[in-house]
């Protein structure tokens, strides 16, 4: 008799997505998370509001997460680490740790929820003097600001009158292995660029880029606008070397359509850095046997046409841990992935 | 005030389409050339890092654009008029696509020389009295070389030292260094090693074609030498 549990690593946006799903068919979802509290990397990390549309992240993550709290079909297990997994579709024995102390449960299935980690600057090939430079900032530093609403200068507390982004930190480099485009950047630095604005009308801005990315609805939704009604001013060329001069970084680069060596001073500089796999992707790939991309990523089998499946039936990977995903994704595949898990249960069922 | 580089005005219009192509040809048949560039971001991370695109109209963007299009046109003008402002620090290397603008260049400088190409000679002429140095001594600029009036911001006292130069040069710890002739004291057997490596690799061919008058000296004292060492060598 095949089990219908399913159990969701990961509390993030596509995990609670997932345990919505479960749950809301009528089935029991385990939610395991490491640490105390549900949301994921933007809680984490303290995102100000979301990409595209501007959304409280904290408000919005309620939103998202309310179905699920209370909900006698989910279990959530916090401070829980997964540490061993045996069985198969329909019969999965799960090991986890539980501060300390050792749990087991008893799955059908397995969705993987378990998310990305930002680029660490400090391993660029650029000259980008992160770890050196206090004003020297990345995303993620700058979204924690912006959620304490206000945005100064972490070398002297005063507000900025001139910064600058450079994108594509960590991501889009043969060099350093990360081939791939983090997909997210160029919408995030945009959303930032339009808060800062807001907070900051006279503050200057700059985005340096190699190609900015913003397809679909983030076009209209956050492009243009940052662009036409906040005058952020986007330059296409990338910085390759970041020093301090006086009090200010002087940031050297190339206007490229203008085709002009540029040495401009900013007070800040926001750099855009992409996404690799977390620690517990790569952790949940190994004990679930799962196959990995160059990038560490989980490989999922079905190309296009199966975004969550892996070589192990009944095990799903979802949102960023089979590469860049933004939040639309990681909804979208959460959500796929709780149809996919139970019906593979459900088809087990069947041929019994 | 150095030139500007027109891309725009056929400068060369009067070199045919063939030869254009074939050059280019002869870039891309170089081994190197499959793992000096791949593709262009066109982000001119390598001009913002480019010693020489601070000061002259010279841009490894513009000849890594050139070569990834494959614009003859533009790419013959890019190896007559615009390689030769690379200092060739490679500096450009850290594109993200892995491109070497720098290796490129030295591949269009090598086809250029290879060719005879005017520009080339050009260009080269200003260094005969160091390819000469380095190729027939197998060391670099000598003390020997250096003219007291030559670099005023070096100071009043490269007067007194030039006065005794040998003396100073003794006074080096190294051994190899108390020579004013030669940038340091070279074996025997290593000049005679150069001296092969060059004839065998075809390099002094390259000097011909660039030089005959260069050519004709070196040939001389390189024969000579080689005879006394016991090699029966023909140049030419």
């Amino acid at each position: 008799m095949a089990n219908e549990n399913v159990l969701i690593i990961g509390g993030g946006a596509a995990g609670i997505e997932a345990a919505k799903g479960i749950s809301g068919l009528g089935f029991k979802a385990i939610l395991v998370e490491k640490r105390d509290r549900l949301g994921g990397t933007p809680d984490e990390e303290k995102y100000a509001a979301l990409t595209p549309d501007l959304r409280d992240t904290q408000e919005a993550l309620g939103d998202l997460m309310a179905p699920i709290k209370d909900n006698p079909l989910v279990d959530i297990h916090y401070n829980t680490l997964v540490t061993g997994a045996s069985g198969e579709l329909g019969n999965f024995t799960i090991k986890a740790l539980q501060l300390g102390k050792e749990i087991e449960f008893q799955v059908g299935a397995v969705i993987i929820a378990t998310g990305f980690k930002h680029f660490d600057p400090g391993r660029e090939t650029q000259k980008y003097s992160y770890y050196e430079l206090d004003d020297v900032i990345t995303l993620t530093d700058a979204e924690k600001m912006l959620s304490e609403h206000k945005f100064v200068r972490p070398s002297n507390g005063e507000e900025p009158k001139r910064l600058c982004f450079i994108q594509c930190v960590g991501s889009r480099d043969r060099r350093l292995g990360n081939e791939y485009c983090s997909k997210v950047c160029c919408g995030i630095s945009s959303k930032q660029s339009i808060e800062i604005k807001k907070l900051l009308p006279d503050c200057k801005i700059y985005i340096f880029y190699i190609d900015m990315r913003m397809y679909g609805y983030w076009e209209n939704e956050i492009y243009w606008p940052a662009q036409e009604k906040y005058k952020v001013n986007y330059i296409k060329g990338m910085a390759t070397e970041i020093v301090k001069k006086g009090d200010k970084v002087l940031v050297k680069g190339e206007d490229t359509t203008l085709r002009r060596p540029m040495e401009v001073e900013m007070d800040m500089v926001i750099l855009a850095v992409g996404m690799e796999p977390s620690e517990g992707t790569q952790q949940m790939a190994e004990i679930f046997g799962l196959n990995k991309n160059k990038y560490g990523f989980i490989e999922t089998t079905g190309g296009c046409l199966d975004t969550v499946s892996t070589n192990v039936p009944g095990v799903y990977a979802v949102g960023a841990t089979t590469g860049p995903a933004d939040l639309e994704d990681s909804v979208s595949t959460g959500g796929l992935a709780a149809m996919k898990a139970l019906s593979a249960i459900r088809s087990l069922a069947v041929t019994a | 005030m150095p030139q500007a580089l027109d891309i725009r005005q056929n400068k060369y219009s009067d070199v045919t389409q063939e030869e254009k192509d074939r050059l280019f040809q002869e870039c891309k048949d170089d081994e190197r050339w499959s793992h000096i560039l791949y593709g262009c971001y066109e982000c001119g991370i390598c001009v913002a890092a480019c010693p020489s695109a601070r000061f002259y109209d010279f841009s490894p963007r513009l000849i890594a654009q050139a070569v990834a299009r494959e614009d003859t046109d533009l790419i013959y003008t890019l190896m007559n008029d615009s390689v030769w402002d690379c200092s060739q620090c490679f500096s450009c290397d850290r594109c993200p696509r892995g491109n070497s603008p720098g290796q490129v260049i030295t591949v269009m400088r090598e086809v250029a020389v290879k060719n005879g190409l005017n520009t080339a000679k050009e260009a080269l002429e200003g260094y005969g009295r160091i390819i000469y140095k380095i190729m027939s001594t197998g060391s670099q600029v000598s003390p020997d070389m250096l003219q007291p009036n030559a670099f005023p911001d070096w100071g009043h006292h490269v007067h007194d030292i030039a006065e005794n130069l040998d003396v100073w040069r003794k006074a080096l710890p190294p051994e190899t260094l108390h020579t004013i002739e030669t940038g340091w004291k070279v074996d025997e057997k290593t000049i005679i090693e150069l001296y092969l490596i060059w004839h065998m690799t075809g390099v002094m061919d390259l000097i011909l074609g660039i030089d005959e008058g260069l050519h004709m000296i070196l040939v001389d004292v390189m024969e000579e030498r080689l005879e006394e060492a016991g090699y029966d060598i023909e140049f030419d």
